[in-house]
């Protein structure tokens, strides 16, 4: 999931050098900011078919928080 | 406004707009596109064209107005927009916009709408002109 994840972020950031890890934070990624942050959300629900709550996406930390939100849909 | 109050509220809207002469000029005027498709009745006919083609993107310019001020709320902002021109508008024609919500991001309070640009100068046969989407967000007063 990870690597789907990574996709979505390279194509939706148009940056295909963007490695996501676990630990990958938002400063850690220059094109990620809150603007962004909306596409990256409607992307990845799109393609995983899921809906997220205002509360949860407020809620992480880091990349691995996301996916293990992902994870629990 | 509340996000789903804004759903609720903005499932299928219309607007009307005509291409006029004031509209184009002032088209002109902010884009400064002279291409003589646009101001050469003569050279647009060269091209296959029975007029002077109008400019595409014042439909992009009526999208502009219909988020700004006939969505039910004024709290709102363009994320993206995409526009398909099927059919050449002209002078004189009138345009109905119509847009339907096509999905919606309740975690982010974005909307986004499914637009459809119908050529309805001819009362008895409108038209398909142009399609597209425009991602709206919802914005909230800072405290």
């Amino acid at each position: 999931m990870l690597s789907e994840v990574q996709d979505i972020f390279r194509d939706v950031l148009d940056n295909e050098d963007i490695i996501l890890a676990y630990e990958t934070y938002s400063d850690d990624i220059d094109e990620w900011d809150s603007l962004t942050h909306i596409q990256l959300v409607v992307a990845i629900e799109k393609h995983f078919h899921i809906k997220f709550t205002s509360k949860e996406i407020t809620s992480w930390a880091n990349v691995g928080e996301m996916l293990d939100c992902i994870l629990n849909k | 406004m509340l996000y789903q109050d804004f759903v609720d509220s903005s499932q299928y809207l219309e607007y009307t707009y005509c291409i006029t002469q004031d509209v184009f000029d002032a088209f002109q005027k902010l884009s400064q596109d002279l291409n003589p498709l646009h101001t050469d009745a003569n050279f647009a006919k060269r091209m296959g064209f029975p007029d002077r083609v109008m400019y595409g993107n014042i439909l992009n310019a009526f999208v502009s107005h219909f988020v700004g001020m006939v969505l039910p709320t004024q709290n709102v902002v363009i994320l993206t927009q995409d526009i398909q021109f099927r059919k050449p508008v002209f002078m004189g024609d009138t345009i109905l916009l119509k847009s339907e919500i096509q999905d919606t991001s309740e975690a982010v309070e974005i909307v986004n709408f499914k637009l459809k640009f119908y050529r309805t100068t001819n009362a008895e046969k409108s038209q398909l002109v142009a399609s597209g989407h425009v991602q709206v967000g919802l914005l909230h007063p800072q405290q």
